[in-house]
């Protein structure tokens, strides 16, 4: 009995308490992700899987993307609704975090029921966002045109012109009160004197702004839009929801794309390459966030 | 950390109606649904739309339990089903792994705790095509496990880096107490540790469901029987087969969201920590 209880006041102890999280872990992701290296570099479609008859064909599956139209097309849009819903949340929630961080009544309660959106199922928001936007029933094609704006129903989602607009618009959505909540947050821990003795010394409120509230809320302002980077790049149910990267793969997301290429092409391996590429992007980004976050942990 | 003086009288008036208008707009989307969700077809296709149900219908949401073609709360029940056992995994892997990285200085706690910060960032893509392949293996394809089995690895990681914030900011002081009255480090684990940190570990339940209530991807690419689907491949489906019902699509959406609105009023303040400990300090 003594032994075990020297044992658990060993420091290593802490591994064994550890450990059955980091074996789930392994066996569930971190083994899928090396099965996934290797996937990319083989050539296994719905033909070969059951049989098992695999070949190693190197980056072959890589050489063919680069060449694949499609593929490209995924790249670059990705990257444009990555950039744009990052603007578009962070200077929305950026002003909404300002103006909730006022200390008036609703204030409180406001800042609360805004979070309502970030925790809807994504295939909820989707549907939701495709009845705004349906073409004809659609709500927003009537307030348009109440308004004057248009003169025939724009045909939102089922045009390869707007449909990346109206899928940047949803997930913009989505995206606002992670930002409220986050930078209003770090608002808080601005020290309200300094805004005081800013105001003494005659600063007006655009000055206390740029000196006092932006450069004290920089490290809030990183990880936000680092995290959003992170959460954006790998959107997938949304899209899928919303167009399954349509019309004319003019909505095809990296993620999207990689679904297609394994679950309705049954190109496993190169729906794995897709995937990979994805991942290599995400990390090159997230060893910004790891670098905060460690950073953090020093003082720990 | 200081606060702003209350602002009164008129400005005040006036920034809470702003307030109000601001969430009306937020939240016109949700609204609308709900409403489209209790018109008639007929109304739903009417021109111009009307703004409130002028004929109330709650077929929608009624039919689902008659008719055989997508049952609504056999998704629903699947759905709960599948997101608490993901919870479980969560809550009873990560509540000692976060303790050991926040209390036990040993070997490779770093590279554990990098280990989890990079698994909570993989995007789900990543992780369809190998667990597709494992899990067939496994013979859980097609079965709740391998949704479950894959929707507690993204509770995990997110517990972990939630509650090892937690467990560190207990005083030393308390555990030390517990070894004097004569308690294992075990014992002050399960008696005096795991009760303090009792908050942390109700956000990291309430978010391991959420995570796994959301997921559409692993429940429909490993689940194929509509029998044993959750409720968001169900939608996923009944959207493709049935596009322009939109009184059962939006019915559908509203009871999706009833859990998420059940966590929201009764858990507001758990989830602003969980949100803002999470994603900020990591």
């Amino acid at each position: 009995m003594s032994k075990i209880r020297r044992f658990f006041q060993h420091e290593n102890a802490g591994l064994l308490f550890a450990l059955p999280a980091c074996i789930y872990m392994i066996v569930f992701v971190g083994y899928p992700i090396l099965s996934n290296i290797m996937l990319s570099l083989q050539d296994v479609t719905v033909m070969n899987l059951s049989r098992g008859e695999k070949h190693f064909i190197g980056l072959a599956n890589y050489m063919k993307l680069f060449k694949d139209g499609v593929f490209l097309k995924s790249m670059s849009n990705t990257l444009v609704f990555t950039v744009s819903c990052l603007v578009f949340q962070f200077l929305i929630g950026f002003a909404l975090a300002l103006f909730l961080n006022r200390n008036f009544r609703f204030a409180k309660a406001v800042r609360g029921l805004l979070m309502i959106p970030w925790m809807i199922p994504m295939t909820v928001t989707a549907l939701v966002f495709k009845l705004l936007f349906a073409t004809d029933i659609g709500v927003v094609n009537y307030i348009l045109h109440s308004m004057h704006l248009i003169t025939k129903n724009v045909e939102w989602l089922t045009s390869s012109k707007t449909a990346m607009l109206v899928v940047i618009i949803a997930n913009v959505w989505i995206g606002i009160p992670f930002n409220t909540i986050l930078l209003s947050t770090g608002l808080t821990t601005i020290p309200t004197e300094l805004y005081e003795s800013a105001a003494i010394d005659g600063a007006n409120s655009r000055q206390s702004f740029f000196r006092i509230t932006l450069p004290l809320l920089r490290p809030t302002i990183e990880s936000v839009l680092v995290l959003g980077f992170i959460y954006t790049f790998k959107v997938y149910d949304l899209v899928y929801v919303m167009t399954s990267g349509g019309p004319v793969n003019s909505t095809h997301l990296l993620s999207t794309y990689s679904y297609k290429q394994s679950f309705e092409l049954f190109n496993y391996s190169m729906g794995s390459a897709v995937a990979n590429v994805l991942l290599l992007i995400l990390l090159l980004v997230g060893i910004i966030y790891l670098r905060i976050t460690l950073q953090g942990e020093e003082d720990m | 950390m200081g606060e702003e003086k209350k602002i009164t009288g008129r400005k005040n008036v006036i920034l809470c109606a702003i307030s109000v208008l601001v969430l009306c707009i937020l939240l016109f989307p949700l609204f609308w649904t709900l409403i489209t969700s209790l018109k008639t077809e007929k109304e739903i296709f009417q021109y111009p739309p009307t703004f409130y149900p002028h004929v109330l219908n709650t077929k929608s949401y009624a039919a689902q339990v008659e008719t055989g073609d997508f049952n609504m709360f056999k998704s629903f029940a699947n759905s709960f089903l599948i997101s608490l056992g993901a919870m479980l995994i969560a809550v009873v892997l990560a509540v000692p792994a976060s303790y050991a990285i926040a209390k036990y200085r040993f070997r490779g706690r770093k590279i554990m705790l990098l280990f989890f910060l990079v698994t909570q960032m993989l995007p789900v893509s990543v992780l369809l095509t190998p667990m597709f392949i494992m899990f067939k293996g496994m013979h859980v394809y097609n079965t709740w496990w391998s949704a479950i089995f894959a929707d507690a690895t993204i509770g995990i990681p997110f517990s972990v880096l939630i509650l090892k914030n937690y467990f560190a900011s207990i005083p030393k002081d308390l555990e030390e107490a517990a070894y004097l009255d004569g308690c294992s480090r075990f014992g002050a684990f399960m008696r005096i540790l795991v009760p303090v940190a009792k908050p942390g570990i109700v956000v990291c339940a309430v978010f391991s469901f959420l995570y796994a209530w959301g997921d559409l991807a692993y429940g429909m690419t490993f689940i194929l029987d509509q029998q044993k689907r959750p409720i968001t491949a169900g939608i996923f489906n009944f959207m493709g087969q049935y596009g322009t019902r939109w009184s059962y699509l939006s019915a559908f959406a509203i009871v999706t969201i009833i859990p998420v609105a059940l966590v929201f009023i009764f858990m507001q303040k758990y989830i602003i920590a969980g949100m803002t400990n999470g994603a900020v300090k990591g």
